[in-house]
This record gives C-alpha cells, sequence and structure tokens, in this order.
C-alpha cells in the first residue's frame, strides 16, 4: 500500500479538470444546475483509494475551491472534509454498490454539501438567503455519476497500478 | 483496522475546528489577506485556461472576418464617430455653462478622472453572489472600493485585489447598495439589488408620495465618492404603490448586461485626493 508518485500526479491533474469545470462561465439559467465537479472527484478518489487520499487532501482542495471562488478560507474546505468523512467512513459500503446506487448517495451528499456551504456563506454575510434554486446542482451532480465513476475508474486503472 | 476509525474521527474534528478559525481570522479579523494573496496565484492558471474559449473566440473574430465586412464596420464607426463628435461639442459648451454656474452656486465639482481598461474574465460560480472576475489586480494598481464603469452604465466596486486579477461586487447583488438619483428630477434613492437570479435592483425607503415613474432612469448620486456622480446605473421598470404600505415598491433593471459585456473601465480617481492622503494605489486597505 505505498503510495507511489503517479497516484498523486493522477489524483492532481483530475482535480485540475475539476476546477476548471467548476468556474468556467456558463450562462445564468445554467448556473443552478452546474455538477458539483471537485466534491463529485473528491467523493471518487476518497471512495476509490481510502489509505492515500484523505481528509488532508479532500480539505486542502476545498481551500484551493476558496480561493478559486473569492469566498472565506474554510468555506468550502469545510464542506469537502464533511463529504470526505461520509465517502471515507462508507468506503467499504459504497464499493458493494452499483454506480447507479452510489448516485443516491452522491445525490445526498450533494444536498448535505449544498445546504452547508449556503449557511456557511450566509453565516459569513457572503450571500443572503435565496430560493432553493441552488439545490439542483445535486440532481445534475447524481445524473452524472455513473457516467463520471465509470470515467475515473477507468483512469485509476489505467495509471494507477498498485 | 480500528485504529484507523478512530483516527478519522480525530482528524475530522481538527480539520473542522481548523476551518472555523480558518472562517473567523479571515472574516473577523482579516488576519489572512497576506495568505489570500499569495495563495490567488494558485489560481491562476485555471482562469487563464478557462478563459481560452472566450478568448478565443474573439481572436476568431478579428481574424477570420471579410474584407467587405471589415470596410462595412468601418464606414459604421465612422458615421457613429461623427455623431459622437457632434454631441461631443453641444456637451462641452453645456459643461462650461454649468461649472459658471456651479461657481455661482459654490457648489462641489463631479467627480472626474481617468479609467483603466479592463477585461472581465469569469464570473461568480454560483448564484449566491453576483460576482465577476476582472483581468485587473494589485500589478496595475487597483484598490478595493475602485469603480467598474461599462459603457452602458455602472457595474460594481472592486471587493478584493489578487495579484492580477480582482473580484467586482456587481450592483445587482442583494449586498451591495448604491446611492442613485432619478435623472428627471434629482430624487434621491438607495438601489439594493435583488436577492431573486433576475438582475434586478430594488429602491429602499422610497416613500409613495416620491416622484419616480416606470421608465425613469437612474444614474449615480456621487454620495458615498465610491461612484462618479451622473453615472447611468439602471432603469426603472415598475413602481408598485399599495396604500397600505410604508414605502413603494420600485425596481429598476440595470443598464449594463453583464453576460454579454467584456470590455469595462476602471475608475481611477483624480490624483489630489490620492497625494493629500500619501497613500500608495497598490495597498488595497487604504483606498477604503
Amino acid at each position: 500500500m505505498k503510495p507511489s508518485g503517479s497516484t498523486y500526479w493522477v489524483v492532481i491533474v483530475s482535480l485540475f479538470f475539476a476546477y476548471l469545470l467548476a468556474i468556467v462561465p456558463l450562462p445564468d439559467w445554467a448556473l443552478n444546475w452546474r455538477p458539483q465537479w471537485v466534491l463529485l472527484f473528491v467523493f471518487y478518489w476518497t471512495m476509490a483509494l481510502p489509505y492515500r487520499v484523505g481528509l488532508g487532501l479532500s480539505w486542502t482542495a476545498g481551500l484551493l475551491l476558496d480561493v478559486l471562488e473569492g469566498s472565506v478560507l474554510g468555506l468550502n474546505a469545510l464542506v469537502l472534509l464533511t463529504v470526505a468523512y461520509v465517502s471515507l467512513s462508507l468506503h467499504q459500503r459504497l464499493r458493494m454498490y452499483t454506480p447507479v446506487q452510489q448516485s443516491g448517495v452522491v445525490l445526498l451528499a450533494c444536498l448535505l454539501a449544498l445546504g452547508m456551504g449556503q449557511w456557511l456563506r450566509v453565516i459569513n454575510g457572503e450571500s443572503v438567503p435565496v430560493d432553493a434554486g441552488y439545490l439542483f446542482a445535486a440532481i445534475t451532480s447524481a445524473a452524472i455519476w455513473p457516467a463520471l465513476f465509470s470515467l475515473l475508474r477507468g483512469l485509476r486503472r489505467r495509471f494507477i497500478t498498485n | 483496522m480500528f485504529t484507523k476509525g478512530v483516527a478519522l474521527e480525530y482528524r475530522a474534528l481538527s480539520l473542522v475546528l481548523l476551518s472555523i478559525c480558518l472562517m473567523v481570522a479571515d472574516n473577523r479579523f482579516d488576519y489572512l489577506r497576506h495568505a489570500r494573496f499569495a495563495l490567488a496565484y494558485t489560481a491562476l492558471p485555471v482562469y487563464w485556461i478557462a478563459d481560452l474559449p472566450a478568448r478565443g473566440s474573439e481572436l476568431f473574430d478579428d481574424v477570420f472576418v471579410s474584407h467587405s465586412a471589415l470596410v462595412e464596420e468601418n464606414a459604421e464607426l465612422r458615421t457613429q464617430l461623427l455623431l459622437a463628435q457632434r454631441e461631443l461639442q453641444v456637451l462641452e459648451s453645456l459643461a462650461s455653462e454649468n461649472s459658471r454656474l456651479r461657481a455661482l452656486d459654490e457648489a462641489a465639482q463631479t467627480v472626474e478622472g481617468d479609467v483603466l481598461s479592463a477585461e472581465i474574465v469569469n464570473q461568480a460560480p454560483n448564484r449566491a453572489s453576483k460576482r465577476v472576475l476582472i483581468n485587473r489586480g494589485a500589478a496595475q494598481g487597483v484598490f478595493v472600493g475602485q469603480a467598474l464603469l461599462a459603457a452602458e452604465g455602472l457595474m460594481g466596486q472592486v471587493v478584493e485585489v489578487m495579484p492580477t486579477t480582482s473580484w467586482v461586487l456587481l450592483v445587482a447583488d442583494p449586498l451591495h447598495v448604491t446611492p442613485v438619483e432619478v435623472n428627471r428630477n434629482g430624487e434621491r434613492a438607495l438601489a439594493r439589488g435583488t436577492r431573486g437570479a433576475a438582475d434586478e435592483l430594488e429602491l429602499e425607503f422610497v416613500t409613495q408620495t416620491q416622484d419616480i415613474r416606470e421608465g425613469d432612469l437612474l444614474v449615480s448620486s456621487g454620495m458615498g465618492e465610491v461612484f462618479p456622480k451622473n453615472y447611468p446605473v439602471a432603469d426603472v421598470i415598475s413602481v408598485r404603490n399599495d396604500p397600505g404600505q410604508d414605502f413603494a415598491v420600485v425596481r429598476a433593471r440595470p443598464r449594463v448586461a453583464v453576460n454579454s459585456t467584456r470590455h469595462v473601465m476602471l475608475l481611477i480617481p483624480p490624483a489630489p485626493s490620492l497625494a493629500l492622503d500619501e497613500v500608495d494605489v497598490a495597498e488595497p486597505e487604504v483606498a477604503l
């Protein structure tokens, strides 16, 4: 189980694409439907490689998302930490599920993360309470999960051999 | 396995506490400004690549354009320039007349200044806040509180300065309040962004007897000294007077369509006020 250097490179490069997808400008109507890309990637890697991609890396990924979004430092870090904790605690069970069943867990994780993010933003004075439209992102995230799962699994099998 | 599980919980708890400390330190005490500034360098490549499609299409439009289209555009621009110059002549006479009247009235001069051109390279990734990212930052002397203008009207003000980029809070954000006045009669009001998804403003504390009508142009009143005076902000789209309420509900739509605007300008305040405070414009905190 000794991690090799290439493992981290694959994870980091894939996260870079997640960041890109997370901030690429979209038309107004699509903003509420944008999947939680960074969350999905963190969810996959913590589930697939729980002893290598743990809480620390998820937290750091969230911190970089904070910088990218210009929100208060620690906000997305806390959100992604929570998601990673769920995924790490359940990883053995999650692996037994089919990707479609995993989508259900992803949906719940996304709802939790979106609600928590909005709640923290309001507390920090970055935003005001808005209608629940921002929760739509959980639906698209769950819908895209099976495809993303097979893509990332392919990536893992191709590049992470140990 | 079991020891791993226990360690996981402790590690999670310590990171939760660390996150909370970070948020408090960043938000309430502003301790982490330099850390944010340094971390922003890591975000640069992501922004740069995310902006490639937009820049690519602009380049494509510039390069692959036919000769006749260019000639046509050139002619159109020349006509526009002529019209603009004619209007400028009228404006100049008005300006001189205005300044003479102001001298008589001993009123303060309007805010004037130079501008720094900028481009919008990104927008806030969710609807929770209405912000845009521009490609000018501390390296170009941007400071917190600097006003951002577009050709059609006022856009917002800088809220965070990073090495070569800055976040701008738009006037339609629910946390942004713009001091405005009605262009027609000088009625003053405060325009706050609405909470909904639409880019709209709502005037606060307008009494039912105030003379504000649908179609009125709202210009910045220059109060608060963040925005220049008399710059267009929004058009009033609806006025509702309900006798049961204390105030009228006045809604307005900002002049600038954020999604279709790329080229914008930052207002550089006139030199005297800067010399007065002996400030370095590159330092964000002093501009407030």
